[in-house]
């Protein structure tokens, strides 16, 4: 070998994208068409929400006044503030019922437990958020509104809920205090901190922001959610005024019109369906916000 | 064992017979050592020789690790801190401790300074004046003194660790424990963080523990030398360096395993 002659002989840059016979080589052609396909398929990925979101605007948004909102349904020309409030009464109970359970577990889960009992808690909760909606419907039914005689009603319909929204806050719960890093609690522990001082002083702060976030994402599923409240509350024309009083609620709302003959009412459906997005594109946004603050504040703790 | 080096005062923490056992093996194996008032002792050995386990046995941290037992005596000041009826709480607020990585929490300089003393609500003239003397002597006061509101966790590696010995200096302890505290450091942090140790032995007791030979040379009055759980030798650093009695410990500082 003579000393000038290269080591390795490196073919043009060109040369790579063409076989011998000047033919496009196969990656080539699969680099090009990715380059079509890929957007082609995420139109796929989000056309149907955008068709969604669409479809019910059209229907629901020319209809909606502020009369719509403030007056109590009756027949075709009635509002929508029963349901409503009825939904917003619900939503603000179940939450309280969640977020009693789930964060009370998961921090038990995440800071007490043993690691074998925290396993076996959480394999439960996650089969427990598996369960189908109607079967929680059912339970509701038998054991609040009939054995414990509440009735249909807001009682009944909340705690329902709140049952079915208790894992995603349990989730929450538990992700958050047990990510915080070890030797973040072996500081504080070897600052003198007493453990409730640990969970107050440190873990808290870092670990709330999550909690938030599971909170707000568990409302904005539960607020849709229809079948736990199918069988322990039903459609009414008056907004709750207690515990025990009926309660109407937007997806019933819905679950009762669409196939309603009176094109009014089945409009109240879209009208239903319009606000129901709002809200949970409302507590997703809220969701985003207090992620990336939480975030901002939080850079360079975990790394 | 050769006698306390110059300017070395009374006992403040005494080790007796110290072994530490987990689920399946002993850790530690019958320590004796004592550490004297403004001193700093290296705690060297290969790893897995117990030095972690032993510098946590001194704070009673070893009990946030399940199935860890400890038997023998350690008194701090004359008292026996594992006797019953001690809360450990109060043992780790006269023995401070320095980890491995830096681990300021998410709040402002400030607040990772006084933590210490917010735990016991100390009034707030005086975590003002604790928390600049303990920053001053942390040796981190005028890098951050323009800044004592900013989130720590915008600190470098080296200056957090700093801010973590300031936030132990501030409780003011007789007792400063370090377990590898320049191990995540490049060598410019690790230079200022000895600066620092070598600054503070001259009023409080130090134990470092730290793989690194040559740290132990350049800032420790007395090195000791772990293996295998048992206490093989413990002298003057120099003597360690230059006349170790031990075949082990002649292995050990001259690099023969790690």
């Amino acid at each position: 070998m003579s000393p000038s002659e290269p080591l390795i002989s490196v073919p043009a840059i060109d040369d790579l994208r063409r076989d011998r016979s000047g033919h496009l080589v196969g990656r080539t052609v699969l680099d090009r068409s990715a380059k079509w396909l890929l957007p082609l398929l995420y139109l796929v990925a989000i056309g149907p929400i955008l068709s969604l979101v669409y479809w019910i605007s059209v229907r629901a948004v020319p209809t909606l006044s502020w009369h719509v909102l403030t007056t109590n349904p009756s027949g075709e020309a009635g509002g929508l503030y029963a349901p409503l409030m009825g939904s917003l009464a619900i939503i603000l109970l179940a939450t309280a019922v969640a977020v009693a359970f789930g964060f009370l577990g998961g921090l038990a889960t995440a800071e007490y437990l043993s690691d074998r009992a925290a396993e076996t808690v959480r394999v439960s909760a996650n089969v427990f958020a598996g369960t189908p909606a109607i079967i929680l419907g059912l339970f509701g039914y038998f054991a609040l509104v009939e054995y414990l005689g509440w009735g249909p009603s807001l009682a009944a319909a909340s705690v329902t809920l709140g049952i079915f929204m208790t894992p995603y806050v349990f989730r929450a719960t538990d992700l958050a205090y047990a990510s915080i890093p070890r030797h973040i609690r072996e500081a504080a522990v070897g600052s003198g901190a007493r453990p409730v001082q640990y969970l107050l002083r440190i873990a808290t702060p870092i670990a709330f922001p999550q909690v938030l976030t599971g909170i707000f994402l568990a409302m904005a599923i539960g607020v849709g959610e229809t079948a736990p409240l199918v069988l322990t509350t039903n459609q009414y024309s008056l907004p709750p005024t207690g515990l025990f009083s009926k309660a109407g609620a937007l997806p019933l709302d819905i679950w009762g019109a669409y196939q309603n003959p009176l094109p009014g009412i089945v409009t109240a459906a879209f009208q239903s369906a319009f606000l129901l997005l709002v809200i949970v594109v409302g507590l997703n946004v809220i969701v985003r916000v207090v992620a990336v603050r939480s975030r901002r504040r939080l850079e360079g703790l975990y790394r | 064992m050769s006698g306390p080096p110059a300017g070395v005062g009374e006992t403040v923490v005494a080790v007796e017979d110290v072994s530490v056992r987990s689920r399946d093996r002993l850790l530690l194996d019958g320590i004796s050592i004592d550490f004297a008032a403004r001193s700093l002792t290296a705690v060297v050995g290969p790893s897995g020789c117990g030095k972690t386990t032993f510098i946590r046995t001194l704070n009673r941290m070893t009990e946030l690790t399940p199935g860890l037992k400890v038997r023998g005596t350690i008194r701090y000041l004359g008292q026996n801190i594992y006797a019953p009826g001690v809360n450990p709480v109060v043992v780790r607020r006269r023995m401070g401790m320095v980890f491995q990585r830096p681990t300021v929490f998410p709040m402002s300089v400030f607040e990772n300074a006084a933590f210490g003393l917010r735990i016991v609500h100390a009034p707030e003239e005086e975590v003002d004046a604790a928390v600049t003397e303990a920053l001053q002597r942390a040796g981190l006061w005028e890098e951050v003194r323009a800044d004592l509101d900013g989130s720590a966790l915008a600190l470098s590696g080296g200056q957090q660790q700093r801010l973590c010995i300031a936030r132990a200096l501030a409780v003011r302890p007789r007792v400063l424990l370090l377990d590898e505290p320049t191990s995540a450091l490049d060598p410019a942090a690790t230079q200022r963080v000895e600066s620092t140790l070598e600054r503070l032995k001259e009023d409080i007791v130090l134990v470092l523990v730290t793989h690194n030979v040559g740290q132990a040379a350049r800032i420790s009055d007395r090195i000791a030398f772990l293996h295998s759980g048992k206490l093989v030798e413990v002298g003057a650093t120099a003597d360690i360096l230059e006349r170790p009695r031990e075949k082990l410990t002649e292995q050990f500082i001259t690099g023969r395993f790690e």
